[in-house]
């Protein structure tokens, strides 16, 4: 289990008091700056149907997915059941593969960490 | 103008207590009365779902999906389907006329932005421009007024537009008529305004 520095970590992006929390490992760091400079803006408000970390109804079945397939669906984009789309690269292509990869990596992490704190009820 | 920015202070105070008890105008004679901010809610519900239907099932699957058609602001010249916001907008047009001719009903809604490709959906009052300053600034809020025009007391709502498609984002950053040229997806464009007589 990855060790959590702070829990309602803000200060990094400005982004106030908001639940994103910052663990040590140092990909996950640099994953975080990236999810906050991009992906955030839809996965932090579920704006477009964007699933949340913080939801763990919303991101159950995906962390159990393999993480290669969770990387292309951010990388080259990804149509759900419902036709919610979700953009290649969250419409940034300025990001590079690995760092959407990075960004991936780290709301895995978050949405993990949430569904443990809720454990398996909701 | 001073009357106003006070029962913008005043309403803004009764809305975080958790909403109004102003019943909406006695019209028909009717018993069950709704507040204002519950019908607001309810219409922009409706809208907001009608749109989101319209950019999934019809433009996110038909454009990005099948990719047998393209959206576009100029689609009767490209042959292409209106753009969510269009669409939006051309809903709001078609109610407004024919709310003229139904004296029971009273309340008008339109899309504004502090940064609108057409100059025409500007805010215009102070509620407006307050509004859509505060939804743009609180992300996943809704911002609520009374305010006070042409003699007349209205109830005003505004909900937060959303960046929701690449389109949306690109369409606004290269319009030669844009105010505002760095949009990112995700981002409070602008705001749904709805308006309903007290
Ligand atoms: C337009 C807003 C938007 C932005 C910005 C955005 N996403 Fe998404 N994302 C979505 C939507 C919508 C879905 C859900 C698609 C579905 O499953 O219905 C999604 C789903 C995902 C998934 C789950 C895919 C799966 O297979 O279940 C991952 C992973 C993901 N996004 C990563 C990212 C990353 C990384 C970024 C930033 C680089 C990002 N997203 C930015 C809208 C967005």
């Amino acid at each position: 289990m990855a060790a959590v520095v702070v829990l309602f970590a803000a200060a990094t992006a400005g982004a106030g008091s908001l639940p994103y929390v910052e663990f040590s490992d140092e990909h996950l760091y640099f994953g975080r700056i990236v999810w906050l400079g991009t992906c955030e803006n839809c996965h932090g408000y579920g704006v477009a149907d964007a699933p949340i970390p913080m939801k763990p109804n919303e991101w159950r079945h995906r962390v159990s997915k393999q993480r290669e397939i969770l990387y292309d669906h951010a990388i080259n984009g990804f149509f759900g059941p419902d036709d919610s789309y979700m953009p290649e690269r969250g419409g940034n292509t300025a990001l590079s593969d690995a760092e959407v990869k990075a960004a991936v990596d780290y709301m895995v992490e978050l949405a993990k960490f949430y569904i443990d704190e809720t454990g398996e009820e909701k | 103008m001073k009357l106003l920015s006070k029962s913008l202070v005043t309403l803004g105070v009764m809305a975080t207590l958790g909403g109004l008890s102003v019943a909406v105008a006695a019209d028909v004679g009717s018993t069950p009365s709704i507040t204002p901010k519950a019908m607001a809610d309810a219409l922009h519900l409706v809208m907001d779902s009608d749109r989101a239907v319209y950019t999934k099932k019809i433009v996110n699957r038909l454009v990005k999906k099948e990719k047998v058609i393209k959206a576009s602001e100029h689609f009767e010249d490209d042959k292409a389907l209106v753009l969510p916001a269009q669409m939006f907008r051309f809903g709001s047009e078609l109610a407004a006329k024919r709310a003229a001719d139904m004296p029971d009903v009273n309340f008008n809604y339109s899309l504004q932005s502090m940064w609108p490709v057409n100059k025409q959906n500007a805010p215009k009052t102070e509620a407006e421009k307050a509004g859509l300053k505060f939804v743009a600034e609180n992300k996943g809020e809704n911002y609520y007024a009374e305010e006070t025009l042409g003699g007349k007391k209205y109830f005003t709502a505004i909900y937060a537009d959303t960046a929701v498609a690449p389109v949306c984002v690109s369409c606004h950053n290269d319009h030669k008529d844009s105010p505002k040229r760095d949009f990112k997806l995700g981002d409070v464009m602008g705001g749904v305004v709805i308006r309903i007589p007290l």
